[in-house]
């Protein structure tokens, strides 16, 4: 009687409800969360080590990526201005050129149109030096008239090539010359910078799932008996798997959160010196710090990569251990 | 049903070694036999085939209504949590307690907190370590060890309870102790089976007696016999 109370009691305790299966998993995590991170705290020297390279390994592409971003800024503020210079055939007359200031002046996409004479244009040139002995060489003044035409703040490209195109169908105006080759050259080094980001970004990526997956394989070696054992008394591949990841995660993150403050710390040592360069130059600019999406990306992707490290030691060192 | 159930089982290694062949038994639910035999007569592949730590090259392995032969990998470790097992050389965690060693099938099983701490202290005290649970395994002596691995085949409350020289390294009166405590759970109602090579002691405890050579079953492999003498 008392052997078979017994028994039976054995039988309906050792199952549990589905629900309490399930607070039992999400227990686990949280349990495993939290011990694989003090784990890793466990051995500050070892684990900031690698804390360390993967922080250093997303710092390198998030400073180029932080460099593009302000020159992009940067660029941004004469790709909006597209200033225009309009030369007048010299023949014109001076009634002809009013008149074309005028026209000129009424279009659309025109903010301010100001006209420069030959004589003005060769006071300027005096001005220089130089070229003002040269110019005395020649019985008349060589330069034709010109208007200086400045299109609204913002105008994109196309619209630009419009009006170009525009003026240049008119008569008298023998060429239109847009100040933008060095904007154009300028975009196009942003760009392979911005590829450079990528295949940096890449290849660095690749680095820390190796590192990470390194290191997961050490401490999996290390903990070979442990698992064993777990094995033997019925932990599933998940169970075993858990902790590893867990630890691959907490790498990659707080290494993404190093090399967030490292970043920061690059940030605080140029924002004098780009300053000091920016008032140099006369220009409105000072260093943007990483944008706060950014940010979210580099420790959100930094964490992800230590996971797929873990998970790439896992798959290749757990499974060969058993009981 | 019986809770295991061999049927001409066959176990080739990849090294050519034929450990078991040909073997047949059966054991009840709720018995309690041993399992004896020389060294090298396969008292060890007969145990890891019923903890589906090897599979048969031929023949069916039938444990508790399952067969593992044709057991998905994913469901192995839920039969494990059936099974009870102990081992001549512990198995234990030396990097955490006592209570800690006990409690793994549970932490792995999902038991709840309070639940588990009840369990692990009534398993302890089955063996008579429960001022015990705060220490590390390695401050204790080879017989309580061995009795920590006990509370923790135990502490699962599983349907099978197999050892494997459970007192291999242990003084005749220790090993008297624990067999004594292995009988205490066939009384409510575990079954158990015990490899050993220590011929006077399954004697003295008059159970049955499966008998291993050279990977056959010689003797006891019919449960009609009941106790074997050899």
């Amino acid at each position: 009687m008392s052997e078979k109370q017994i028994t039976q009691q054995g039988a309906s305790t050792a199952k549990l409800a589905a629900s309490d299966k399930l607070s039992a998993y999400f227990r686990n995590h949280q349990m495993v969360a939290v011990e694989s991170l003090a784990k890793l705290l466990s051995t500050p020297a070892s684990s900031l080590l690698t804390w360390l390279v993967i922080a250093i390994a997303l710092t390198l592409p998030g400073a180029l990526y932080m460099a593009v971003n302000n020159l992009q800024q940067l660029s941004g503020h004469f790709e909006a201005s597209g200033q225009m210079t309009v030369f007048l055939t010299t023949d014109i007359r001076e009634a002809d050129s009013n008149a074309l200031r005028l026209k000129v002046g009424s279009l659309d996409q025109v903010n301010k149109v100001v006209y420069v004479s030959p004589e003005q244009a060769l006071e300027e040139f005096t001005e220089y030096g130089g070229i003002s002995e040269a110019l005395s060489f020649l019985d008349e003044n060589p330069l034709p008239a010109v208007l200086l035409v400045e299109p609204p703040l913002g105008i994109d490209k196309d619209e630009l090539n419009v009006l170009v195109a525009q003026i240049q169908s008119f008569k008298h105006v023998d060429s239109v010359q847009v100040d933008m080759a060095w904007v154009e050259r300028l975009l196009a080094l942003l760009a392979l910078a911005q590829r450079l980001v990528v295949v940096v970004g890449v290849l660095l990526a690749l680095a820390i799932v190796l590192v990470v997956g390194n290191t997961i394989r050490l401490s999996i070696a290390a903990r070979t008996e442990e698992i064993r054992v777990i094995k033997l008394v019925g932990g599933t591949n998940a169970y075993v798997r858990r902790p590893f990841l867990y630890s691959g995660f907490w790498y990659g993150a707080i290494g993404g959160i190093l090399a967030w403050l490292m970043l920061g710390l690059c940030w605080i040592l140029l924002q004098g010196p780009v300053a000091e360069i920016a008032a140099l130059y006369g220009a409105d600019f000072y260093l943007q710090p990483l944008p706060f999406e950014p940010t979210c990306w580099l420790i959100l992707s930094a964490s992800l990569l230590g996971l797929m490290g873990s998970w790439w030691s896992v798959q290749r060192h757990l499974v060969a251990i058993e009981p | 049903m019986p809770m295991v159930r061999f049927d001409r089982v066959s176990k080739r290694y990849p090294s050519g070694n034929e450990a078991l062949s040909g073997v047949s038994f059966e054991l009840a639910r709720g018995e309690m036999a041993f399992l004896t035999g020389h060294s090298g007569a396969g008292k060890s592949t007969l145990l890891k085939l019923m903890m589906r730590m090897e599979v048969p090259t031929r023949g069916e392995v039938i444990v508790d209504g399952s067969n593992l032969s044709r057991m998905r990998e994913g469901l192995v470790p839920y039969h494990r949590r059936k099974v009870g097992v102990v081992f001549q050389n512990h198995q234990l965690l030396f990097d955490r307690s006592v209570f800690e060693n006990v409690a793994l099938p549970l932490l792995i099983a999902g038991t709840s907190l309070k639940e588990t701490g009840r369990r692990v202290r009534a398993a302890l005290d089955k063996v008579g370590l429960l001022g015990k649970e705060k220490l590390n395994p390695i401050q204790l002596s080879g017989g309580e060890q061995q009795r920590i691995g006990i509370a923790r085949a135990v502490v699962n409350k599983p349907a099978l309870l197999i050892a494997d020289e459970p007192t291999g390294n242990l003084d005749p009166e220790l090993s008297a102790e624990i067999m004594n405590l292995f009988s205490q759970f066939q009384q409510v109602g575990t079954t158990v089976l015990i490899a050993t090579h220590d011929i006077a002691l399954v004697e003295r405890m008059n159970k049955r007696r499966l008998i291993l050579q050279d990977g056959q079953m010689v003797a006891g492999n019919t449960a009609s016999e009941g106790v074997t003498h050899v």
